[in-house]
């Protein structure tokens, strides 16, 4: 097996989406600070491989691969001892695809860089209500796809798709709790996702990082 | 072999790749109408099946499957004569599926949708909604530096989902020949397939709802 080198920054949602994956697969990897913040994403080695100059990127003995979603199929379909990270059975797999692509068009698009975008970016410290108002969108529809008594997002079983939704979720709570009265299967569902073995280092720590960041900036809703 | 049905509207974006595919790999369908603009999509017998309220959907017997590209996949999968729709090598597959999330993400969540909403609502858009389509160009330019499609050199469904968009977003930001010379060879070449009407009649309709707005672009 070749090198697998992830390149990234702990706050970054998405890439800590990948580290969940890395890990439960059990695969070794070397990973490589890429500061989004001082534009090293813009470096020319890094455009020369990722002309999309985003985060995470996995190279896998040379080859690079982007968009944490890819990322997360090719690790499970290429290294995964069996399926159940990412079910090969077509409908199931379907399920999966509908809950990443959700992911990264309404959350993450919609909630998670529609706000922090213009806070980073263009030091805009106030956040409009409507996009606060997205977040509750989001939760609505967790809440719904998380049927009655089920485990996961797709099921009982735990998929790519649970490690790519909490990531963002879980970076957006100092924004929009979630309250057990109003959604009490969705903060099951991140119970359960923060018991997982090693979740702090995989996530929780740079989920916080990235509340910390947010909450510094943003002053008002408005 | 049960026909399937397609849930969709044909102005919309999402619902065009999928009848790209189905023409693409011939297979039968009923297409039953969901006009959004008339918020059909939130019928309660369609919230049954997709809570999400979006369309395309697709009802394969007793399945109910949403959003575009994990329809697209699904059909390759279960229906393709072979993968070249959908490659199942890992490495290439990860290529198809980076341009399928780039077009869930970038260019339908933030590129359309987000400029749709104001030209459908507020009808003043600001400048940086032409800037984020701009990009989207450009990006679109790099992927195709050095393939004659999106994702290598063949035809895959990561082709339908984003001439579907690119053939949208016109309506907002033209795309010039000269600046943008490997997209707009893209496009011409994704013209020429066969099927592609299943995507210029609802391109077409999209660009009339978005003139028919007299939107204005924020100085």
């Amino acid at each position: 097996m070749g090198k697998l080198v992830l390149y990234g920054v702990e706050a970054s949602p998405p890439v800590r989406a990948c580290k969940l994956t890395l890990d439960a697969l059990g695969l070794q990897y070397e990973y490589k600070l890429v500061n989004l913040l001082a534009g090293e994403q813009m470096n020319k080695e890094y455009l020369l491989k990722n002309p999309q100059h985003t985060v995470p990127m996995l190279e896998d003995d040379g080859k690079c691969i982007w968009d944490s979603h890819a990322i997360m199929a090719y690790l499970v379909r290429k290294y995964g001892k069996n399926d159940e990270l990412y079910p090969k059975d077509y409908h199931k797999r379907a399920m999966v695809d509908q809950r990443l692509h959700f992911e990264s068009g309404v959350l993450f698009q919609g909630c998670v860089r529609n706000i922090a975008f213009p806070v980073f970016k263009h030091n805009q410290t106030e956040v409009p209500r409507t996009k606060i108002d997205a977040i509750y969108e989001v939760y609505d529809f967790l809440e719904s796809f998380l049927g009655i008594k089920q485990t996961y997002l797709c099921g009982n079983n735990l998929t790519i798709a649970d490690y790519s939704m909490v990531s963002s979720v879980s970076s957006l709570l100092g924004l929009a709790a979630i309250e057990q009265q109003r959604y009490p299967k969705l903060s099951a569902w991140l119970d359960r996702m923060e018991k997982l073995p090693d979740y702090q280092s995989n996530n929780g720590n740079g989920a916080q990082m990235l509340i910390d960041m947010l909450s510094a900036k943003i002053t008002k809703i408005v | 072999m049960e026909k399937l049905s397609l849930y969709g509207f044909d102005p919309s974006p999402p619902v065009r790749p999928v009848k790209l595919a189905l023409a693409a790999l011939q297979v039968p369908y009923d297409f039953i109408e969901v006009n959004v603009i008339k918020r059909e999509q939130l019928s309660e017998e369609y919230l049954k099946k997709n809570p999400q309220h979006t369309v395309p959907m697709l009802e394969d017997g007793e399945a109910c499957i949403w959003d575009s590209h994990a329809i697209m996949a699904y059909l390759v999968s279960k229906y393709g004569k072979d993968d070249s729709l959908y490659p199942k090598d890992p490495l290439q597959r990860a290529i198809v599926d980076q341009r399928l999330y780039f077009e869930s993400g970038v260019v339908y969540a933030d590129a359309i949708r987000r400029t749709n909403t104001y030209v459908f609502t507020t009808k003043v858009l600001p400048k940086e909604r032409l800037e984020a389509i701009v990009e989207v160009y450009n990006l679109m330019e790099s992927f195709l530096m050095n393939h004659d499609y999106i994702a290598g050199d063949h035809l895959t469904i990561a082709d339908f989902s984003l001439i579907s968009s690119i053939s949208s977003l016109v309506a907002y930001v033209k795309i010039d020949s000269s600046k943008w010379k490997k997209l707009s060879a893209w496009i011409k070449r994704m013209e020429k397939l066969p099927y592609y009407s299943k995507n210029a009649i609802g391109a077409e309709q999209f660009i009339a709802l978005v003139k028919n707005t007299n939107f204005t672009v924020e100085a």
